[in-house]
């Protein structure tokens, strides 16, 4: 599967994610590596519970790397910038 | 083929050192320049105890490594015994293609654990160490004293990495940051608090071992 094609797959099969930030970072980007990194940015609690659940279905034949943040330790560590993070929503777009 | 014996081969593919051959069903071998060939199984699984890792070496008696091809595999520490009382070396995909070109095969371990079991076992007040998972260790100290301690190997570990550790494997008294690069966010310095346990990297651990 391709960058865009993961991205579309997983806003497709999690609808939790709408009420979410995530992005796509490292390797995966290309099309190469051994993982899937995910950046989730977002709140914890019962909306974050069900996420994870639907993200581990959705992941059951991909290798997903999912990192969870909350805003303010994605603002302090400024990790979207620094990782160089594509959103989901923009990788799924462009694979259409 | 599996979709994980599928990664694994593309990214050795990838790497340029290794060369590698699908054999059957979730096995591979590793053909390195120097070094002898390693059979490797290649398991989807997330969680791998002593009754998967038995499983793994009826169907391959001949396996040098089980690899949990998923970078969120937990190892019991059950598997963990049987495997290297087997001699077949367990941990993840980067623990596999180092120990290929290692020469290492049979006895490696877990490359992200390795070095900080190590360094708990041989560490002064340190009496017995039992892995009870990969990254969970009940150290009992020369003092009397009994410690739980998980591991976190991310570079900076966020709340949810302490509140996932607490939710997955239970109580502890301690969250070990074993990355010796970066340091834990407030906010998980912050989520150990509330949950009763302290965030900590090794220079304060060792402190804490020492006088506890």
């Amino acid at each position: 599967m391709t960058a865009g094609e993961i991205a579309a797959h997983l806003l497709g099969c999690c609808g939790s994610l709408e009420q979410f930030d995530a992005y796509m970072f490292g390797s995966a980007l290309r099309g190469i590596g051994a993982d899937v990194d995910i950046l989730v940015v977002g709140p914890s609690g019962d909306t974050l519970s069900q996420l994870k659940r639907e993200l581990r279905a959705a992941g059951e034949f991909l290798p997903l790397h999912i990192l969870y943040m909350q805003p303010s330790e994605e603002r302090h560590t400024e990790f979207v910038t620094r990782q160089k993070c594509v959103a989901l929503t923009t990788l799924s777009a462009s694979a259409t | 083929m599996n979709w994980q014996v599928k990664y694994a081969l593309a990214n050795i593919a990838e790497q340029g050192q290794l060369t590698a051959e699908y054999v059957h069903g979730e096995l591979i071998r590793i053909v390195t320049p120097d070094q002898p060939d390693v059979l490797a199984a290649i398991s989807a699984a997330n969680e791998i105890d002593a009754a998967t890792a038995a499983n793994y070496q009826q169907k391959y008696p001949d396996m040098d490594f089980l690899c949990g091809y998923r970078s969120a595999c937990i190892w019991r520490g059950d598997a963990i015994k049987y495997l290297e009382d087997a001699r077949v070396g367990w941990g993840s995909f980067g623990t596999l293609t180092s120990a290929a070109l290692d020469g290492d095969a049979n006895t490696a371990s877990h490359k992200a654990y390795r070095f900080s079991d190590r360094l708990l076992r041989q560490y002064g007040p340190v009496r017995d160490v039992s892995r009870e998972f990969d990254r969970i260790h009940r150290v009992a100290l020369r003092s009397g004293t009994s410690l739980r301690i998980g591991m976190l190997a991310d570079y900076e570990p966020t709340a949810d990495a302490v509140r996932s550790l607490w939710a997955d494997f239970g109580p502890l008294d301690i969250v070990w940051n074993i990355n010796p690069n970066g340091n834990p966010s407030a906010e998980a310095i912050d989520a150990g608090r509330e949950l009763g346990c302290e965030v900590m990297k090794w220079d304060q651990l060792k402190e804490h071992l020492r006088t506890a």
